[in-house]
């Protein structure tokens, strides 16, 4: 009886871990009147691996609108990234999302 | 100025004084400590301070590295310029396949850091932009395109006239 009766007055308590997800980061290449275009869409596909027609439609995208999302994803990959666009002088910013 | 693709590399011939001056300034434009140069060729890449901050500890450094490496490779080209035998209309430039990468990213950036110590815009390269340019901006925009275009025959979207000269590969074998 007395042990019942303690065990039903026992506090229970848990813990739930509380995990959230580290947002994901833009890589914005802007546009610049200098660098070529053919120049921009062979830096994509280098950098990426995009497919070519792909590269492109990014590279219209820089062209046509002053910037383009060109990859979204974790911080630590975008910074590789983006410092391998600057290495090829595309004017590159990171920027975290809105989510 | 003539191109040819040659087996080993990339041939630039007839170079006329004005385009070798303007060679060989492409280092000098990469190692420019004018903080217009360098804004550009490093340039902001975060908006909150502590992360810039980082990146310019961390990741600038890095391609100040590589930006060195790459020049090196393209002054050991130019060093190389010579007249071959064959070719009676001037100096001639060599680009060997190994070294394209390193020259197309450098004569980009030379083109950038024309452009920004030469303060120009865009309006600079429309089709009336002449007319707005002063006597220093118009050789700057006459280098630009120069450099453009030796970035367009390594970047291949420049025919080589290999189907319509056979020879071509012949001569430049020699």
């Amino acid at each position: 009886m007395a042990l019942s009766t303690r065990a039903a007055t026992k506090e229970q308590t848990k813990t739930r871990p509380q995990t959230k997800l580290a947002a994901p980061w833009n890589i914005i290449v802007h546009d610049d009147p200098v660098t070529l275009m053919s120049y921009v869409s062979r830096v994509f596909v280098l950098v990426f691996g995009y497919a070519q027609d792909k590269a492109h439609r990014l590279m219209m995208e820089v062209h046509k609108t002053g910037r383009s999302i060109v990859w979204t994803g974790a911080r630590e990959h975008a910074e590789v990234y983006a410092q391998k666009l600057q290495a090829h002088h595309l004017l590159t910013t990171l920027e975290v999302t809105d989510v | 100025m003539w191109f040819m693709r040659a087996a080993e590399g990339y041939l630039f011939g007839a170079l006329t004084p004005s385009c070798i001056e303007t060679l060989r300034g492409v280092p000098m434009l990469i190692e420019s400590e004018d903080e217009r140069v360098r804004a550009r060729l490093l340039p902001e890449t975060y908006e909150d301070h502590e992360s810039e901050a980082h990146w310019r500890a961390h990741a600038a450094p890095e391609l100040e590295r590589l930006f060195v490496a790459r020049t090196v490779l393209v002054r050991k080209d130019l060093m190389a310029m010579r007249q071959l035998d064959f070719d009676d209309s001037g100096i001639v430039l060599m680009i060997p396949d190994s070294h394209v990468n390193a020259w197309l990213a450098t004569l980009n950036a030379a083109r950038l850091a024309l452009f920004v110590l030469n303060e120009m815009t865009a309006a600079h390269f429309e089709r009336k932009g002449l007319k707005i340019c002063t006597p220093k901006q118009a050789e700057a925009v006459a280098r630009i395109h120069f450099l453009a275009g030796m970035q367009e025959v390594l970047l291949g979207t420049v025919d080589h006239g290999e189907e319509e000269d056979p020879q071509t590969d012949a001569a430049a074998s020699e």
